[in-house]
């Protein structure tokens, strides 16, 4: 059952640089299964089932849904640059980085669960959730990298595409985070799938919060 | 409808627009198939732009929606058609080797660019849309999404541009394969190109401000034009304003 974890985290076999086919079935699963994972143990803050269970559901789901919401746009982007051809190869990439983030997240799902253990504070547990992410994603802009080497190499335009993808799908995935909220479910509320106000902006949000902390009237 | 995705697909790959046409004073695609695609790629981020007015809890508008779909390709075929004499005048006194109506195909290329870069964009607006009460903040994603599809658009014409009005002395330099990408523009056709983008710019604006309303304020009713008043900078840094404060 690890051979595929592992050739996809070294990038070999049906997952090795410039190969041709795209793994879908072992993607999807490990998308969904360690996403699954993460999720269980990061809704389990307070001890709730169901606000485990929700988070379990949320986590691939969010990765997922980002990524088809900005697939039509990158697509146009490659073909613009001239790299249409190259289009399977760089999406192969995108989806074994999804796959290595939500591994990376599984693999980091224990040391979450205990600290989850040693503390009562709703506020770290957030912080610590944002820091394995942060790890989570630094594993998967690592196989990214890897995948696009050798296209880059081939063509720089590439570095450009990659940038432009990462900064559409950053836009959209931190909106999508607000959306899905809550992840961790703060104690003092009861186990939800969304927030009441889950239709509001994050953006709109951060920026008014910060006009506050700054003295400035906001709206 | 295959015919016009392959067409759609052919022009972002840059097929209909390479030096060796160019060089040629053709543009090799059909004129109805331009227009189509143009009018569907349009209509298509039409839909998700007036979704906001459709979905909106007070005041719904289903007629938004629907004047929104069809207002997209009108702004884009619009501001062509009141700027391409200006762009056909300036780069045959330039010595372009586009006649008229290849003139015409040249940018209607580059507004099908800048169309399906923005259809590609619909579903993030569309998103956008369901998970944000914000009128400021999706005018404010509209106007980027609007912009940088504009400028790719911009960069295809630009590029072509370059080849078109190159001198006899470019004319004899090999031309690189991997299309016009590389071909340094001559100072001529970048003098014309920016004048004409910036008149391209400031009148697809204007333009978009006439036709307003796009998204459909959520507490005023559904019209098919606004009164005339103020124009497209100002309110566009007043919302700036307005979301930020």
């Amino acid at each position: 059952m690890l051979q595929p974890v592992d050739a996809l985290l070294r990038c070999e076999g049906r997952h090795r640089i410039g190969g041709m086919d795209i793994p879908w079935g072992q993607l999807l699963v490990m998308i969904g299964a360690g996403g699954f994972v993460y999720g269980i143990v990061m809704g389990s803050y307070a001890g709730r089932p169901l606000q485990a269970l929700y988070s379990g559901i949320k986590v691939p789901l969010f990765l997922g849904v980002s990524t088809m919401i900005c697939l039509p746009s990158f697509y146009v982007i490659c073909a613009l640059l001239g790299l249409r051809s190259d289009f399977s190869a760089a999406f192969r990439g995108i989806l074994a980085a999804q796959a290595t983030l939500t591994l990376c997240l599984a693999s980091l799902a224990p040391i979450t669960e205990v600290i989850y253990l040693s503390i009562d504070h709703y506020q770290l547990a957030t912080l610590i959730n944002g820091l394995q992410f942060a790890l989570a994603t630094i594993g998967g802009q690592w196989t990214l990298a890897r995948h696009y080497y050798p296209l880059i190499q081939a063509n720089p335009r590439h570095r450009l595409a990659k940038s432009t993808w990462l900064v559409v799908y950053i836009f959209v995935a931190i909106q999508m985070a607000w959306v899905l909220r809550p992840f961790i479910g703060a104690p003092s509320l009861t186990p939800s799938f969304f927030r009441e106000d889950a239709l509001s902006n994050a953006y709109v949000v951060v920026t008014q919060t910060i006009l506050e902390v700054l003295g400035l009237p906001a709206r | 409808m295959k015919r016009l995705f392959s067409t759609v697909d052919g022009l972002l790959r840059g097929e209909y627009t390479s030096p060796e046409q160019l060089r040629e004073g053709r543009v090799g695609v059909d004129l109805r198939l331009l227009i189509g695609a143009g009018l569907v790629l349009g209509a298509t981020y039409g839909v998700f732009m007036g979704l906001y007015a459709a979905l909106r809890p007070a005041n719904s508008s289903l007629a938004q929606l629907l004047a929104t779909t069809a207002k997209v390709p009108l702004l884009f075929l619009a501001t062509l058609a009141v700027t391409l004499p200006s762009l056909y005048v300036f780069s045959a006194l330039a010595g372009s080797r586009l006649r008229f109506v290849e003139t015409l195909r040249l940018l209607l290329v580059g507004i099908v660019v800048d169309m399906a870069l923005l259809a590609s964009f619909g579903p993030v607006t569309g998103f956008f849309t369901l998970s944000t009460e914000s009128y400021p903040f999706m005018i404010v994603l509209n106007v980027v999404c609007f912009t940088v599809g504009g400028l790719a658009g911009l960069i295809v014409i630009y590029r072509a541009l370059g080849v078109v009005v190159g001198g006899e002395e470019k004319q004899r330099e090999p031309i690189p394969d991997d299309s016009s990408f590389r071909v340094p523009p001559p100072s001529k056709a970048r003098g014309i190109f920016l004048a004409w983008a910036m008149i391209y710019g400031a009148v697809g604006a204007q333009m978009g401000w006439i036709l307003r309303p796009f998204i459909g304020a959520p507490d005023l009713p559904f019209t098919l034009f606004r009164e005339r008043q103020s124009n497209f900078f100002e309110a566009f840094f007043a919302t700036l304003r307005q979301l930020f404060t």
